[in-house]
């Protein structure tokens, strides 16, 4: 296919997207069209040094190849390199999208016909605190290529579409906003849904309407599931992607295999196989996925590896090397991550707290050493009961500390796909999962 | 009428992990917009791939089936801007890195950094059958790092980064010294906080709030108050696209509207004037049209561009302080304001500093304010000077919560 120079290693990725976007907002079109977009990235490795480019021209994807060769140093044992050796080599076409269910084949006239239905179904002019409200649907099917001078061919598709509705509220003259957003992978998954937005509408009135601040402090938490999904990605699954410890003799020793890292009832695993927003059967280096265990009954069994951090750690590949798109080089990422299920019923962990707080959404959140959680509907739980709403600007904890002060897991589990995930420049789709949870204390503020 | 949009980005950058020098990346990509406009409706037709000029308005004409409305006259008007003091050749690139990298390795061999220097040139254009014909060129040196202790137990500590127009490598290295030389040393969070920080995470709600839909709907904490004075005396809030340290920006919106001076004042000593407007916005509300439009290169033009800036106070930021310390955020995130303009932010790293050095390391705490009070009694000024950031800095009250 290419003529790949000697002594070096070559890898080149082809991406072709296919996107569509409708949207209204107080009944009038604020975007409306189709584009299409194809590119490719191409890296060369010397043993070294990685040199990389991409290009929107796929028929001078050569002319880059050499280009690029020419700035690498030829090594005639390039593919002895210990980290050549994790790259992948499979020859695989996994092509799921190409049927009935292709999202390519929805008109715009059904993507219109779907958000207005929507509109229709969820906005109530009767609402006088109802100021403004938008409604869009937005559809992403991708084909990827990837060819390797070892010999990799892998051929594979991607959709997601989504339908989502905001609105704009004015309550006793404080203004916000709440959004719901419902994604899938095929334009069927979004029909008949209109009740989880107009829930998610009243909830959030009513919060408006009656909300008090919260005291800051410490607080027993009960977290939702979609909460539980945003803390697992954010309080460990950060801490997994093993890219940040290949040198790091303390990150190493603390992380260590077989280590306690929290409580029994924790067991957090990625998988990229799965069939929601992070499915990648085979990654940005031609490994295929796999479900890693990286944390079992509170015990440190797992991370997620590239070729390199999986070279630099002696531990083998889980196909996580992952890039936003191919303008990009990939590093290591998660896809669909969750914590499993427990026994406990959700009713039963609330009933259990005499005074804490119930998150029951939250708008993004940041993952180091101190997690952080931005919520945007909470509840003050007293004497085992869901109390009144309160407003609460930030939840905090130690990941340290946080995994072993997890005292329930509800078996309420669910995995939510309307996530993207930041890291180093770069954001890519993901899924998050998990069920109630209960933590013994985070700081609320 | 057609009109097409340009925008063309040619970046190359040097990658450093865990303090080595690991792989250099090119990427040269550009992105056309054709338009037509034709009875009240818009055909757009965005691509990234090169192509002939009529070909891409023939695609932009057969969007016109989409029904995408816009009805405004096309601006006229020509003129050129370009920023680019100086360009680095990809080989002077590369010998930057590997002195910068060798300098910092040998000065503080106990942190492990990792991140990027990258040459980025840009040039935006926008022209159309009425004689529109606007450029912009920039072009910047930009490097980033994030650092950690070899002994810390977390991801990273902190970072730091540096852009300049014509770079200096003097200047990093002075700033790298700040950042890694007092990372070891302690202190308290003091009882008085004035944060000095880059401001425009603080401007978030600003943004929000200055919408002008936002303000006709009722749905900005700004409604009902043009006019009114809002902020401190000191604080007057401009769209300003002849900043300095506005890098690859435009001086003309997306509807090919460009401004007197490149500036707008939104707020002034305290007073609110105006929201931000595209042309749209501007005749469904009855208010001001404000050139505030940004498009997306597929679709309608939407309100939102504005550049937005605090005037700068005449003094420095140390005559500001008047001899008092302050404390500089340097990780902080996964806060920010709450529906009622309250702000919340976690700090994981912060300097006490005199303004121009940082002096100790703070532990972790979390910042809390008001919009209102934030720029308002607690409002001290933006320094005329440029320590630490090598950008502008606010001096600011504000108070600690729990952590």
């Amino acid at each position: 296919m290419y003529n790949f120079p000697k002594n070096l290693f070559t890898d080149v990725r082809i991406e072709r997207h296919s996107f569509m976007d409708f949207s209204i907002k107080d009944g009038e079109a604020t975007r409306s069209g189709k584009y299409d977009e194809n590119g490719a990235f191409i890296k060369i490795f010397d043993g070294e040094m990685q040199y990389t480019t991409c290009t929107n021209d796929l028929q001078n994807i050569q002319r880059e190849i050499d280009n690029l060769a020419a700035l690498a140093k030829e090594n005639k044992d390039i593919y002895s390199d210990p980290v050549i050796k994790n790259f992948g080599d499979s020859k695989a076409e996994i092509l799921k999208y190409d049927g009935d269910e292709d999202i390519r084949k929805i008109s715009p006239e059904q993507a219109e016909a779907l958000v207005r239905g929507y509109i229709d179904s969820c906005y109530d002019s009767r609402v006088t605190e109802i100021k403004s409200c938008c409604a869009g649907y937005s559809a992403q099917h991708t084909i990827k290529e990837y060819y390797s001078s070892k010999g990799a061919s892998v051929k594979q598709d991607m959709q997601r579409c989504k339908v989502y509705m905001s609105f704009d509220f004015s309550v006793k003259d404080t203004p916000s906003s709440v959004w719901k957003t419902l994604q899938g992978m095929t334009f069927d998954s979004l029909l008949n849904r209109e009740k989880e937005i107009t829930l998610e509408r009243d909830r959030y009135l009513d919060y408006a309407r009656n909300a008090v601040d919260v005291a800051p402090g410490e607080y027993t938490c009960v977290l939702a599931p979609s909460v539980t999904a945003l803390f697992t990605h954010e309080s460990f699954g950060h801490k997994s992607e093993s890219d940040y410890m290949m040198n790091d003799k303390t990150l190493q020793q603390e992380w260590e295999m077989g280590k306690k890292v929290g409580s029994e009832k924790v067991t957090i695993c990625d998988n990229g196989l799965l069939d929601n927003n992070g499915y990648v059967p085979f990654d940005d280096e031609g490994n295929r996925a796999e479900a890693t265990y990286l944390i079992k009954n509170g015990v440190l069994t797992g991370r997620l590896h590239d070729s390199k951090s999986a070279t630099a750690l002696g531990e083998k590949v889980t196909g996580n090397s992952r890039s936003q798109s191919y303008e990009y080089s990939p590093m290591v990422r998660m896809t669909n991550t969750f914590m499993e299920k427990g026994s406990d019923s959700p009713e039963d962990i609330i009933k259990g707290v005499k005074d804490g707080i119930y998150v029951y959404g939250v708008n993004y959140g940041t993952g180091c050493g101190t997690f952080t959680m931005q919520p945007y509907l909470c509840y003050r739980i007293r004497d085992g009961k869901i109390a009144e709403p309160v407003r609460v600007n930030v939840i905090t904890g130690s990941v340290f500390k946080a995994l072993f002060d997890i005292d329930a897991v509800g078996d309420d589990f669910e995995i939510f796909d309307a996530f993207t995930c930041g890291k180093g420049g770069q954001t890519v789709h993901v899924s998050t999962g998990g069920a109630t949870i209960r933590v013994k204390s985070l700081t609320v503020n | 009428m057609r009109e097409k949009f340009i925008y063309k980005a040619r970046n190359s950058t040097v990658k450093i992990e865990e303090n080595k020098i690991t792989a250099f990346e090119k990427k040269d990509l550009d992105d056309y917009s054709y338009r037509v406009l034709r009875d009240g409706y818009v055909g757009a037709y965005y691509c990234r791939e090169k192509i002939d000029d009529d070909e891409g308005y023939r695609r932009a004409e057969e969007n016109l089936r989409f029904k995408r409305p816009y009805k405004f006259e096309l601006e006229t008007g020509v003129r050129y801007r370009d920023q680019t003091e100086k360009v680095l050749t990809d080989s002077e690139l590369m010998a930057l890195a590997k002195e910068a990298l060798e300098h910092i390795n040998n000065k503080h061999p106990e942190y492990i950094l990792s991140g990027s220097l990258s040459v980025c040139r840009t040039k935006q254009g926008q022209v159309n059958d009425k004689g529109l014909d606007l450029w912009n060129s920039d072009c910047t040196v930009n490097s980033g790092f994030s650092f950690k202790h070899k002994d810390s137990k977390d991801i990273f500590d902190g970072y730091f980064g540096l852009g300049q127009r014509d770079f200096k490598p003097g200047k990093l290295y002075d700033m790298t010294e700040n950042f890694l030389g007092n990372y070891s040393t302690r202190a308290d969070v003091p009882g008085e906080i004035i944060v000095q920080m880059p401001y425009y995470g603080l401007l978030d709600m600003l943004y929000g709030c200055l919408n002008g839909e936002n303000i006709a709907l009722g749905t900005s904490l700004l409604s009902g108050r043009i006019g009114e004075k809002i902020f401190s005396e000191d604080f007057t809030l401009l769209h300003d696209v002849s900043d300095g340290e506005a890098w690859h920006t435009r001086f003309f919106d997306r509807e090919g509207v460009t401004l007197p001076g490149d500036k707008l004042a939104y707020i002034e000593n305290g007073v609110l004037l105006r929201g931000y407007a595209d042309k749209k916005t501007a005749e469904k509300y009855g208010i001001e049209h404000t050139g505030s439009a940004y498009c997306s290169f597929n679709d309608i033009p939407e309100n939102g561009f504005v550049n937005l800036r605090i005037k700068q106070s005449g003094r420095t930021v140390k005559e500001l302080l008047d001899g008092r310390l302050s404390v500089v955020p340097v990780a902080y995130g996964g806060g920010g304001f709450n529906e009622k303009g309250d702000y919340t932010m976690p700090v994981r790293l912060a300097y006490l500093s005199d303004g121009e050095r940082f002096l100790e390391r703070l532990p972790e705490f979390t910042l809390v304010s008001n919009m209102f009070d934030m720029f308002g009694k607690d409002f001290i000024g933006v320094g005329s000077d440029y320590p630490i950031f090598n950008d502008k800095s606010v001096l600011v009250r504000l108070k600690t919560s729990v952590q």
